[in-house]
């Protein structure tokens, strides 16, 4: 299983399927933006965000939305904080911002959040 | 919990309002109706709409304002529905029972020009880019929400808000608090805009009716110049308290614009608004079609920017259409409603006569300015206003005549509707939307209630009062 930093690294695309998307790491979820909702609260399953880890990829099903290719605006994007599963997730230095933006309509880019994007931990 | 006590109060206020109404308008149906019947065969004009006919006016506002807040999802995929549904009720009635095309035309050319300019101004600021590199102070940010209120005239609150509230935040990284956004909105997305009727939606619908472009200016000023010093000294004792750390990060001080083409077509948008047959008398007036030569020309700078918009910006601006794409739905069913509301108004002040001093007309446009959209409020109040001294808010002499013969009624009216509309998320269009580009950047905002409870009721509220003490009592 690849680390988000190797992710990263090899631009390596995920995958989006109606409200769920599959990230091809381990990780963490500390926090995510998703169009003006700050979802901080992963423990309820009826609103807002569902996160389940496999030994594989993690994935994440967005509750309040049934197509997400089709809910998202152009030029928005989800924005998240992750951390690698495994390292210590209260040390601010392992804290990872990042970007997925819908590349078609079953692939997503994974990118580290730029220095021009406002988002704010 | 919450949501079910805001329901509940606002369908009992807006109950309340249509019943009281009702109930008035039948205590006194037969005399008025007389009256009505014979000022309306006199005069050759139309037949006034059932008092009915206000619920939907009634049903599409209190949507509105609930419909965000209690039932967002269903609002987000449904409002167009509900907005056209409504507005084709109404327009039904007049075409169908009143057999009033004129209204409709003359609705939809306001509309047009309504749209036209917002729309122009949404897409033109969209593809600006400002970015400031340099440490946060309070003078620096007084600078900047100065500087927002004064440009809000020129490119209007919406395209102010869009321009600056990420240099606002980016500036502000370190020290991010949310009563730096809440008087960002309070400033540049209400305030600010008092000053023409580019500034805020409600004073270009009275530019619409005949009211001067330069009437705003001349006569609000010195309200708004105070009110806005006033703001910026509180702001200033919030944000000299305000002393987060910055790791020590050092600032390059430079300043960065982009997007200077964008700027030739607000250039554009603002000299169209000038391009109209009552205006200057060379220009054609294209009636009974609903779009002037002012409207081509602004929907045409909408469609170079969609073009030319450099893309980086547009990315880096989050630019979306949906804020653009949900005015242009709701006020075709807010101006299509408000047809017999205006109307009803209009003669019901005839009536009421003498008892509407203009502190009534300061608060009641304020007020429901705050909880309402602050556009049609303002055109309520500013036909009941004309219908105190008999005029009509559809003709644009006796617009003109009322602007000249006592200012203080139109200037209550104007200043409230304009300053009010900061005191909830709802009151005017930018405010949700400067909300929304802070939450998305992942800063959490208060809630409905505490931006009201926090910062509108202590704050604002005693500035509002004081307008009124100096300017109405």
């Amino acid at each position: 299983m690849k680390k988000i930093v190797e992710v990263l690294e090899e631009k390596k695309n995920g995958l989006v399927f109606g409200n769920r998307i599959l990230l091809p790491f381990q990780a963490e979820l500390l926090k995510i933006v998703i169009d003006s909702e700050i979802i901080t609260n992963f423990g309820k399953r009826l609103k807002g965000a569902h996160v389940r880890v496999t030994d594989y990829y993690t994935e994440i099903y967005f509750l309040d939305y049934k197509i997400l290719v089709n809910e998202i605006p152009k030029y928005k994007s989800i924005k998240m904080v992750v951390v690698q599963q495994g390292e210590d997730v209260f040390d601010f230095n392992n804290h990872i911002n990042l970007e997925i933006e819908f590349l078609g309509k079953h692939q997503i880019s994974i990118k580290k959040i730029g220095d021009d994007v406002l988002f704010y931990e | 919990m919450n949501k079910k006590i805001v329901i509940l109060f606002i369908v009992t206020l807006l109950s309340f309002a249509a019943t009281s109404k009702i109930v008035a308008q039948d205590a006194n149906h037969t005399s008025k109706t007389e009256i009505v019947q014979e000022t309306h065969q006199a005069e050759g004009e139309h037949q006034l709409p059932n008092t009915f006919m206000v619920i939907p006016f009634i049903v599409l506002l209190a949507m509105i304002a609930t419909g965000p807040i209690m039932y967002q999802h269903f609002w987000e995929h449904h409002y167009p529905k509900v907005a056209l549904l409504l507005g084709a009720i109404t327009a039904s009635y007049y075409l169908v029972v009143l057999k009033d095309f004129h209204s409709l035309l003359h609705t939809a050319a306001e509309y047009f020009s309504f749209i036209a300019l917002l729309a122009s101004l949404f897409y033109a600021s969209g593809g600006i880019m400002i970015k400031v590199d340099k440490k946060a102070t309070p003078l620096l940010n007084i600078s900047l929400l100065l500087f927002g209120a004064i440009i809000a005239n020129v490119i209007g609150t919406t395209g102010a808000s869009m321009l600056l509230i990420r240099p606002f935040i980016k500036i502000n990284e370190k020290r991010i608090k949310p009563y730096l956004v809440v008087f960002f909105i309070f400033l540049i997305s209400n305030i600010g805009g008092a000053l023409t009727p580019i500034g805020d939606p409600p004073l270009f619908l009275g530019f619409l009716k005949g009211i001067d472009f330069f009437w705003f200016v001349e006569h609000i000023w010195y309200i708004w110049l105070p009110t806005v010093a006033l703001l910026l000294i509180i702001f200033y004792f919030f944000d000299i308290n305000n002393k987060a750390d910055d790791d020590g990060q050092e600032y390059s001080g430079k300043f960065e614009f982009k997007g200077g083409k964008n700027l030739i077509y607000l250039a554009i948008i603002l000299v169209a608004v000038f391009i109209d047959p009552n205006v200057i008398s060379w220009v054609p007036n294209l009636a009974p079609f609903p779009i002037g030569i002012r409207e081509m020309i602004q929907f045409g700078v909408v469609l170079f920017a969609i073009k030319t918009s450099d893309k980086e910006i547009l990315k880096y601006n989050e630019f979306n259409i949906e804020p653009i794409r949900e005015v242009a739905f709701l006020f075709i069913g807010i101006f299509a409603t408000m047809i017999p509301a205006l109307q009803l108004i209009s003669h019901e002040a005839n009536v009421l006569g003498d008892s509407l001093t203009p502190g009534l007309f300061f608060w009641s446009t304020g007020s429901l300015s705050g909880v309402l959209d602050n556009a049609p409020t303002y055109l309520n109040f500013l036909s009941a206003a004309l219908g105190k001294f008999g005029l009509d808010l559809n003709n644009a002499a006796d617009v003109k005549e009322f602007m000249n013969m006592d200012y203080i009624y139109l200037q209550a009216i104007s200043v409230a509707a304009v300053f009010f509309g900061a005191m909830t998320y709802i009151g005017n269009g930018p405010n949700f939307m400067v909300k929304s580009i802070v939450e998305s950047a992942g800063i959490r905002m208060p809630s409905f209630f505490s931006y009201i409870i926090k910062y509108s009721v202590p704050i604002l509220l005693p500035v509002f009062t004081l307008v009124w003490l100096v300017f109405y009592y």
